[in-house]
């Protein structure tokens, strides 16, 4: 659990590193001034209301999109969309 | 009021064009144009809608205001069976599933849809360069860079190419290459419009917003979009903006601008000397002016960029090659990601996403994400102090003219700070249109969230001001 991730794996790109002009940015966010360090002002979030939730239910595509959705797939065998063996680690 | 939206509609209704022509002359521009607005054409499917109209006109039908008329779209918008690429190479090849809420609004209006419009790749960027169709270049001066991330659709409004477009704003994505190309760019209050169907970027500032040549055209075009979706949660309902109520601005009183954005070093002088002038002009005609203060410049491109890399990098997170998109096969499921995502993601993106794991990760996230939401929270309530004191918040879209092809890509911190007008009011989500007055580069009116209406009355009295 303790397994240290870099930024390579936690953004799947293959040698990836932290960018000079990017961490400018933070250390400007680092010195900024700020009040209530873990205040979240709930005025300002977006979060829809509990009796304001759409239907649960499920909605059928309709068949074109499905039609579409399969040809997106990136290799497709049957219909079917073929991916990797998953390996566990 | 100006409008090219009536204007063609009254060419068509009176038989003076058709719309086939219409459509065809304009495919023809956008097809032979050497700025690099154009992603993929939608001749076929754009003729077919066409010659219905035409077919309707010539049975003596009556056809509504938007029915005919042929726009853009950025190409991070879904329309069932088209291409929807966000330039990249990732999805170069990745055809709509379904369409937009926003742009199935606009084909339910009537509306023709010609081109999917070239921009930054997933939205990341100022410039338009950051794209695998080649930098969009500027309406005015083609050795400067269109502005971004709309750059294809400011373009192409600009050339008359499209009547309006569909751009999308983060950070300044509409109001930017609108300023860069003279012509207007709304963000509405986040949540207006429906986000369902626009690739997502940074989810808590993304908007739809149109681009036009006019603030009629805006007008019409917002109010077709406008509106609560159960695909979009964030969307609320809102009044239609009529036509005469833009037409009185008297409940305008007080006007206020930011004395830091117009003190800063930063600012070109001839920018600055320009939209004094401008204020003075307002203050001419009885409107009280008053200096207001706010974050420093640095400290609002720092919070908006953390919050928007944090969340995309979270959102780009699905793009991996599994379901759609270009893979590339690696010797195990994980291998396949990052091979795919290295491979297929521009320079610029990898640092969005790989800044927005930084920023998410045990260790940084509690001194630099927490830290940029608290600044947000101020920064909003800074803005709900101002409009109890003004109705209008005026400001310059850009402190400097639009840089040439090629010197954004060199300098991501300087195009990250060119961004310092028009972050702030995203991340305070309220209503900004860029007019193509007062600077080179245009002016920014925002008012109070919700109040979208007010900006487009201010946007009609400047018209006349300055």
């Amino acid at each position: 659990m303790s397994k240290i991730m870099t930024v390579d794996i936690l953004s799947s790109i293959k040698g990836a590193q932290p960018s000079e002009s990017v961490n400018k940015l933070f250390e400007s966010i680092k010195n900024a001034n700020s009040i209530n360090n873990n205040s979240f002002n709930a005025n300002h979030n977006n979060a829809v209301t509990l009796n304001d939730l759409r239907e649960d239910v499920v909605i059928d595509s309709p068949n074109a999109e499905k039609q579409i959705i399969i040809e997106n797939f990136p290799k497709e065998k049957n219909g079917y969309l073929v991916v990797a063996k998953v390996i566990e680690e | 009021m100006e409008s090219q939206i009536h204007e063609i509609h009254q060419q068509l209704m009176n038989k003076e064009i058709t719309c086939t022509k219409l459509v065809q002359d304009r495919l023809d521009l956008l097809k032979s144009n050497t700025h690099n607005t154009v992603n993929s054409l939608l001749d076929t499917f754009a003729l077919e809608l066409a010659s219905k109209v035409d077919a309707r006109i010539k049975n003596g039908e009556d056809i509504s205001l938007l029915e005919g008329i042929p726009f853009g779209i950025k190409d991070v918008y879904m329309l069932q069976g088209t291409l929807a690429t966000a330039s990249s190479d990732l999805l170069k090849n990745y055809k709509s599933p379904y369409t937009a809420t926003a742009i199935q609004k606009l084909l339910d209006a009537g509306a023709i849809p010609l081109v999917k419009e070239n921009c930054d790749s997933f939205g990341h960027g100022s410039s338009s360069e950051n794209t695998i169709f080649g930098a969009v270049k500027n309406a005015i001066n083609t050795d400067l860079v269109s502005g971004g991330s709309s750059g294809g659709s400011a373009v192409n409004v600009a050339k008359d190419y499209t009547v309006f477009s569909i751009g999308g704003d983060t950070g300044g994505s509409v109001r930017q290459p609108a300023g860069y190309n003279n012509v207007y760019g709304l963000k509405p209050t986040y949540g207006r419009i429906s986000r369902y169907g626009l690739m997502a970027y940074a989810s808590s500032t993304d908007c739809v917003g149109p681009i036009a040549k006019n603030i009629e055209d805006i007008r019409i075009v917002l109010n077709v979009m406008s509106g609560k979706d159960v695909k979009d949660q964030t969307t609320y309902h809102s009044k239609s903006i009529s036509m005469s109520a833009v037409l009185n601005a008297d409940e305008i009183k007080t006007v206020g601008y930011f004395k830091n954005f117009i003190e800063s070093d930063a600012i070109h002088p001839q920018v600055k000397a320009d939209f004094l002038a401008s204020i003075e002009k307002i203050k001419a005609k009885g409107i009280e002016v008053k200096e207001l203060d706010f974050f420093e410049a640095d400290t609002l491109v720092s919070t908006y960029y953390t919050l928007a890399m944090a969340e995309t990098a979270s959102n780009l997170s699905r793009l991996d090659g599994t379901n759609y998109g270009a893979r590339i096969e690696g010797e195990n499921l994980k291998d396949t990601y990052s091979i795919t995502r290295s491979e297929n993601f521009s320079e610029e993106t990898k640092r969005r996403i790989v800044g927005g794991n930084q920023v998410l990760s045990q260790g940084f996230s509690d001194e630099i994400y927490l830290k940029g939401l608290n600044l947000r929270d101020q920064i909003a309530d800074n803005f709900e102090k101002d409009f109890k004191e003004v109705d209008i918040i005026l400001s310059p879209v850009t402190p400097n003219t639009p840089p040439k092809i090629g010197d954004s890509l060199k300098d991501p911190l300087a195009m990250y700070l060119s961004d310092a007008y028009t972050v702030g009011f995203s991340l305070g989500q309220l209503p900004t249109l860029t007019i193509p007055q007062g600077t080179a580069t245009g002016l920014q009116i925002t008012a109070a969230k919700n109040n979208d209406e007010l900006v487009l009355k201010f946007a009609n009295f400047l018209k006349d001001t300055i």
